[in-house]
């Protein structure tokens, strides 16, 4: 891939990344993040309290990529055939079936919005399970594919109730998850309360370009990218250090306070959740207008793709935010390169 | 004469002087009766006679005194106790020293110490005529009442005023105290056991000589110190290579207060490694190495925030840590990036270490290379 084409890419990149700054003001990070993933193919999954712009922020981007748009909300009782098809009963008084959210796009679909994913019940998440790591789906007897979707779920930690737990598996499947918290900027919070223009949510995602990138383009361009930016030896031997560090931090010296750090991991990040770790790295390379991947590279994306991958002892379940950030902090602190 | 009397009876004993006496009687009565006869005359034959009879009154008296000095008969064992503590040593004494001995004597009643029998300070003792050299100079005598015993406690220092060319014998003598029945008043003795020691001379016999090492005006002898000194000196020597060490180790390894920095042993290292390209990787890991231990934790080029908060000393250098960090981009992670160097590599990190050393001693930096 030429140079020139990486940096159209690049530009168009940070094109969308601007607009949906102008649109969802005070989240440049996750924002930066949210593009790397879409740039890494991997799916994103954003955690945060109610009413945070979790929502607006996925809608923002999904119109800025253009290609098939379905969205579901999460709910108890949702099934996994209500994915699939709807049935019901036409104006000629009889039963009908159609395609579901996930077949209605066909192969255009590029992003599948699952709205409140921890309110779906486990065998929905089962479902997305399969659809999310091999981007297909068996129905009417017939095998569908989806080879540009990326799937963007949210779900908030604060509400308990008639929710169920995104168990690891499906947790490994997504390549981020990213918290979403108020900013602190009296500014930005000023706006947000009293700015008119975040009271229609349509019309403010409205305001960003319809695609502005090229939905059907870019696996091809992803992978292009992995291809173009290089890792080297120092960097590879980093990596695996900080792997190691996350299956057994207190090797590396890495304390968090109040945890019993021998009995804390259960495991740690997986050799899939590694590899994402490096194809998001590779891609914030690019983004910043490098052609290898550095140390700073793997520390902007560490967070959001290693943490929601750890399995801890139970006890330490319900702080799992707050020990993760820690011990990834400490991670990143303990090791040195070269 | 004396020995036989002393080898008399008691009862014998006063036969004879009642004999004497009679016998200085009927001399009298004859001389009495000479003189009363007024036939007396001054001849030959009276003088006789008077000579005579005071003769034999000095043959049955004196002897008689003489035998009241007789030894007086033990106290028996179970109505006393002796403890005696005497001087540590029982060699080396010479002329002039003290030696103190402390006796605690406890008489049972009914006897009870007659102090007249105490010891007497100055008293001159002889042993077989001679005077033995050894004087009591002190005595402390201290009483305690006890329920059915007096407890004495004598505290005596003698003095050795005897000398001889080779070590002599000496003792203590054994102390003889009388003791009273004070229902019987009859008098026992009790004694206390004496203690040898050995005077030696003040000198070797032949190694003074008088007329030279006694004047007073030679100074006074002093001992071959020579080797203590010596060994003074190296003892004193060892203490103070003990001494710095110690200050040594708890100066962190370092001989002055900000010395031995991580910064001074990277520039140290960093003199010593090839201008290769392995060199190179090996400087520049070298001042990671620093970076990371001032810092206290990892510092990477997306942090330097955080060792200029942590150690604002470096804050004029924070545009040469992010050249720095550039330079290690190329160096370890991607080799076409650019740099900014007008001079070789090492060349420029020997000065960045000089001007991070000087940072971390609190020296003033030189003008920020270009």
């Amino acid at each position: 891939m030429s140079d020139s084409q990486l940096a159209d890419w690049r530009k168009h990149a940070l094109t969308l990344e601007s607009e949906v700054n102008k649109v969802v003001v005070g989240q440049q990070k996750p924002i930066r993040l949210v593009t790397t993933s879409i740039f890494s193919r991997g799916h994103v999954l954003l955690e945060g309290d109610v009413g945070v712009g979790k929502t607006t922020l996925l809608r923002a981007f999904t119109r800025g990529i253009g290609g098939g748009y379905q969205r579901i909300e999460g709910t108890i009782d949702l099934m996994p055939n209500d994915l699939v098809y709807h049935t019901y009963l036409g104006e000629d008084g009889k039963p009908h079936v159609s395609a579901g959210p996930l077949l209605q796009s066909g192969e255009d679909l590029s992003i599948f919005f699952f709205n409140e994913i921890n309110r779906a019940r486990p065998q929905v998440h089962s479902l997305l399970l399969r659809v999310m790591a091999e981007r297909t789906l068996t129905a009417f007897n017939k095998e569908h594919h989806f080879p540009h979707m990326i799937v963007f779920a949210d779900r908030n930690q604060v509400e308990k109730e008639e929710t169920f737990d995104i168990p690891s598996a499906a947790r490994d499947r997504f390549m981020m998850e990213i918290p979403i918290v108020v900013p602190n900027d009296d500014h930005i919070m000023e706006s947000l309360v009293f700015d008119t223009r975040y009271h229609d949510v349509d019309a403010l995602v409205a305001n960003v370009p319809e695609n502005i990138l090229q939905f059907d383009q870019l696996n091809i361009f992803g992978a292009m990218l992995q291809n173009s930016i290089s890792a080297s030896p120092t960097l590879r031997s980093y990596v695996l250090n900080l792997w190691r560090a996350t299956k057994a931090p207190l090797d590396y010296g890495v304390q968090v306070s109040g945890v019993d750090m021998k009995r804390l991991v259960l495991s740690g990040a997986s050799p899939r959740g590694m590899g994402m770790v490096l194809r998001a790295a590779r891609v914030n390379a690019w983004l910043n207008e490098r052609t290898a991947v550095l140390p700073e590279d793997i520390h902007d994306v560490f967070h959001a793709t290693v943490a929601h991958r750890l399995v801890f002892s139970p006890v330490y379940e319900m702080r799992r935010t707050e020990i993760a950030r820690d011990m990834l902090s400490g991670i990143i602190n303990a090791i040195a390169t070269p | 004469m004396n020995m036989l009397i002393k080898k008399l009876s008691p009862q014998k004993h006063r036969d004879s002087e009642k004999a004497a006496w009679s016998l200085l009687l009927s001399q009298g009565r004859v001389l009495s009766q000479i003189t009363s006869d007024k036939k007396v005359r001054f001849n030959f034959f009276n003088l006789y006679a008077f000579a005579s009879l005071w003769l034999s009154f000095f043959s049955f008296i004196l002897p008689t005194a003489y035998a009241d000095e007789t030894p007086l008969p033990d106290l028996d064992p179970k109505f006393y106790s002796v403890k005696v503590s005497n001087p540590t040593r029982d060699a080396g004494f010479v002329v002039g020293d003290a030696l103190d001995r402390t006796l605690v004597i406890t008489i049972k009643k009914p006897y009870e110490l007659v102090k007249e029998s105490l010891p007497i300070v100055g008293y001159e003792h002889r042993w077989k005529g001679q005077i033995s050299g050894v004087e009591l100079v002190k005595i402390q005598v201290d009483e305690k009442s006890l329920s059915e015993a007096m407890q004495h406690t004598l505290n005596l220092r003698y003095q050795v005023f005897t000398t001889s060319k080779t070590v002599k014998h000496a003792s203590l003598k054994a102390e003889i105290l009388n003791v009273r029945n004070t229902k019987t008043k009859e008098v026992v003795r009790l004694r206390v056991p004496f203690f040898d020691f050995r005077v030696s001379p003040l000198s070797l016999f032949g190694q003074i000589k008088l007329n030279e090492d006694m004047s007073p005006f030679v100074p006074p002898l002093t001992l071959d110190a020579s080797s203590e000194k010596r060994n003074m000196q190296w003892l004193i020597g060892l203490l103070t290579l003990s001494l710095l060490g110690l200050l040594y180790i708890f100066g962190a390894y370092t001989w002055l207060p900000k010395m031995g920095g991580p910064f001074a042993k990277a520039y140290r290292d960093i003199r010593k490694m090839p201008e290769t390209a392995e060199g190179l990787q090996q400087a520049v890991a070298r001042v990671h190495q620093s970076l990371n231990i001032t810092t206290g934790s990892s510092l990477f080029g997306n942090n330097i925030a955080e060792l200029i908060n942590k150690k604002p000393a470096f804050a004029p250098l924070q545009g040469q840590i992010a050249q720095f960090f550039a330079l290690s981009r190329q160096v370890f992670f991607e080799p076409q990036a650019a740099t900014q160097l007008s001079e070789s590599p090492k060349a420029w990190l020997l000065k960045l270490c000089r001007q991070l050393r000087d940072c971390e001693r609190g020296l003033p930096v030189e003008s920020p290379q270009k």
